[in-house]
């Protein structure tokens, strides 16, 4: 197949588009339950506190990003670390992303299931969503790009009109006491808002696009008005499930995201579980974080082993993913795996980042010194 | 001659067989035929009746009852569940009844689970149940007073098929009685009952909002009163009016028309009412105010350990009947606001009346304890383990009504 679609550049706003689309995903569905248990009226606050984190872990990866211009991290972190550290940190990279799309497939293998065809075996729905996302990753990143950025203005749009009829429910003093709430909870629950805000370690792989296009400052502004959307965004659907259902019943709901919707009546009109609309609305959102996800997978493999082509690799993932996802049917592991995942997301966030900044800092003023 | 072939040539045939038949394979898997499911195929429930297993059995229908039954493992026959059932093409002359024609059909069941019972009941079928359109569940006081409520719902807040809007009402009498009501205008009876109490912004005297599944379990899950609409079946009359309040899923206690209306002011959610008073100057004369529209805002106040609550209410409407005649003569601006402070009078009199129902069966039916959680957190976390036995039923509610009577009919 020849390789039309070879991207070599793309402008700072295409990025922040990428991480926006690749971080509201299917998590937005899966996490607000966990959130709302620990957090009570204060998730709100909690995904406040989460969106400054993890802006300032962008920063910091930007900042690295920056040093390093014409490679991406899988390239540079063997400097930084050594042989053997840099695989780890690498494979700790890829484990971030594999984990997070199991977590995603077999989440929404399971809603869909039970909430539209409860028939069908979770496997089948898992499988026909795994090869349509796999079409897309085994395409160049100039068709994906192009994909985020449709997905990005349509199935966005649509999902958040269906998500905003549940108003007609909202009932705003369900949202009180703001005041007083658990700190503790709150910033605890912040950092646990990982599994939300995950996927824009992206730019480390991004970053060599992107990097003659702007200056630091603009890329830290760009991608902090990403980052803005994404709070705006994941504040709403929290504040619209307290306001809807309130912190009790939520805690009490496999998905409260998707059930706030449930007792909606739109008046004067013959439309009727609106559930099964947002579900509809929900899937092509899935899709493209999955694709994006799937494809910086086999991008990591691809130039860790030094090969010319992500394909084979992604092809190569695709059973593993499979196994992965059907194996993760269990509520209990799945909690744990998703508990895993946020602790790994925040080791390489807030340890392996800082270390890498540090160590390049480090090598930078040898490699001065030693020139002098 | 495959051998004679260019290995090259070979490979490239073989690669496009292997996609050939991975497409056929997947297309077989992924057909999407796993749920399909032709709407012929389905049997439709509109209604479900819940009642206690020997409730309302006459001595000659026991051989039904005994075919109806089945043979259960574990528990007891606490339940009789009933499931009404729409027939899409109606059985000639089975169903016609001399007020009109239902093509509906009902089947019964004892047992103690829900899903067990359902399962029996598809030896009573040709065809799959389906409870995607299931408009009413009606509940009858004797299967709460059994067991409590929780028994009964679990299953309907566990299906994904039963939908939250659904209305779930309760019946002092047999509820499959209510489902085998055939309605004048000849529709099946679960749609008939839905309908009615979807009016309910228009009937002051149902309660309506809170009633379907989705309420029933944000208030479980609030550790919250039930409320249910009220239905009650005598002969060939149906008729729904006032509500039951439960709180722990045991039933506290029926409440009549007038204090579901004047709860309804409390909570804001009336949206048409008729207001009656008598006429000052003519004793044993009526007066009615129409409510079209109203705001009502109720705020708790905390002065050192006491908690009181303060209701503003302002409502606007027309006189809709004056049997007073001339005494009254509504054109002059003093007649009209001596009408207003009537109107407003015998709001808050409704209002007291239903605070003080509530208050005596010792249940917070309205949102008093929302209103101080939501406002006063520090003094809800105080009194919210002893709210509903101690607090409640003691706190002061100072009424405060303003009425503006914009018309007063077209004939004066």
């Amino acid at each position: 197949m020849a390789n039309l679609e070879a991207k070599s550049y793309m402008s700072t706003w295409q990025l922040a588009i990428v991480i926006f689309v690749t971080c509201v995903g299917a998590q937005v569905m899966l996490t607000p339950r966990s959130l709302i248990t620990k957090a009570e009226h204060g998730a709100g606050l909690s995904v406040i506190v989460g969106g400054v984190l993890f802006y300032s872990a962008v920063c910091m990866m930007l900042k690295l990003a920056k040093e390093y211009p014409d490679e991406t991290f899988v390239e540079y972190a063997p400097r930084l670390f050594g042989k053997a550290g840099g695989s780890i940190v690498v494979f700790l990279f890829n484990l971030l992303f594999f984990f997070q799309v199991i977590q995603i497939f077999s989440g929404v293998g399971k809603i869909i299931t039970f909430y539209m065809f409860d028939q069908t075996p979770p496997e089948v729905v898992i499988l026909a969503l795994l090869v349509v996302c796999a079409y897309c990753a085994l395409q160049d990143w100039g068709t994906i790009l192009r994909l985020q950025q449709f997905m990005f203005l349509i199935a966005y749009s649509i999902l958040i009109m269906v998500w905003m009829s549940s108003i007609l429910n909202f009932q705003p003093e369900n949202l009180l006491p703001l005041w007083p709430v658990n700190i503790k909870a709150v910033i605890s629950s912040g950092f646990s808002t990982w599994n939300m805000y995950s996927g824009y370690e992206c730019v480390l792989l991004l970053m060599p696009l992107v990097y003659r296009q702007a200056s630091l400052n603009s890329l830290i502004a760009i991608i902090g008005g990403s980052f803005g959307c994404l709070t705006i965004i994941f504040l709403m659907i929290t504040v619209i499930i307290i306001g809807v259902l309130t912190v009790e019943a939520a805690k009490n709901l496999l998905y409260p995201a998707l059930i706030v919707i449930r007792s909606v009546e739109l008046p004067g009109t013959f439309i009727e579980r609106l559930e099964n609309y947002l579900l509809l609305a929900w899937i092509p959102v899935v899709f493209d974080t999955l694709a994006a996800m799937m494809y910086f997978m086999g991008e990591i493999c691809m130039r860790y082993w030094r090969h010319a082509d992500h394909r084979p690799w992604v092809l190569f993932l695709l059973p593993i993913i499979y196994i992965s996802s059907v194996f993760l049917d269990n509520q209990q592991l799945y909690d744990r795996v998703s508990m895993f995942t946020t602790w790994i997301g925040l080791l390489f966030s807030f340890g392996v980042i800082p270390a890498s900044l540090v160590l390049s800092w480090r090598q930078k003023r040898k490699a001065g010194t030693s020139c002098d | 001659m495959l051998i004679d072939m260019d290995p090259l040539v070979l490979g490239k045939w073989c690669k496009r067989g292997i996609g050939c038949a991975l497409i056929v394979i997947i297309s077989i898997c992924l057909g999407g035929c796993w749920d399909r499911e032709e709407l012929q195929e389905r049997r439709f429930v509109l209604a479900i009746a819940i009642d206690k297993a020997e409730e309302g059995v006459r001595p000659d229908q026991e051989k039904i009852t005994q075919v109806e039954n089945f043979y259960q493992p574990h528990g007891n026959k606490l339940y009789r569940l009933s499931l009404q059932l729409l027939q899409l093409a109606p059985s000639q002359g089975s169903e016609s009844g001399q007020r009109g024609k239902t093509s509906t059909s009902l089947i019964s069941t004892t047992g103690q689970s829900m899903t067990e019972m359902l399962q029996d009941m598809l030896g009573q079928s040709d065809k799959d149940l389906w409870f995607e359109h299931v408009q009413t569940v009606v509940i009858s006081e004797e299967a709460i007073r059994q067991g409590g409520l929780q028994p009964i719902t679990d299953y309907l807040l566990r299906s994904q098929h039963i939908r939250w809007l659904t209305k779930v009402l309760i019946t002092s009498g047999e509820a499959r009685a209510i489902l085998e009501y055939k309605p004048p205008s000849g529709e099946p009876s679960g749609m008939f009952i839905a309908d009615s109490l979807d009016m309910y912004r228009k009937n002051p005297h149902v309660p309506g909002w809170h009633t379907d599944v989705g309420s029933i379990a944000e208030s479980h899950d609030n550790k919250q009163r039930v409320l249910m609409a009220r239905i009650e079946l005598a002969d060939d009359i149906i008729k729904l009016g006032g509500m039951a309040i439960l709180k722990d899923g045991k039933l506290i206690g029926y409440v009549d028309e007038y204090a579901t209306q004047g709860g309804k002011f409390l909570s804001g959610i009336e949206k048409s009412a008729i207001i009656t008073f008598e006429c000052p100057d003519s004793p044993g004369k009526i007066t009615a105010f129409e409510l079209f529209s109203h705001e009502t805002s109720l705020t708790p106040r905390v002065e050192g350990d006491n908690i009181y609550y303060i209701l503003d209410i302002k409502m606007r409407g027309n006189i809709g009947e004056m049997q007073c005649g001339i005494e009254h003569h509504v054109v002059e601006d003093h007649q009209l606001h001596k009408l207003e402070e009537l109107v407003a009078e015998a709001v808050k009199k409704n209002i007291l009346y239903s605070f003080h129902t509530y208050q005596n069966l010792k249940v917070d039916a309205s949102v008093f304890g929302q209103k101080l959680q939501a406002y006063e957190p520090l003094m809800w976390e105080k009194v919210k383990d002893r709210w509903d036995d101690e607090v409640f039923p003691t706190i002061p509610l100072i009424v405060s009504v303003n009425v503006v009577i914009e018309n007063v009919g077209a004939h004066k």
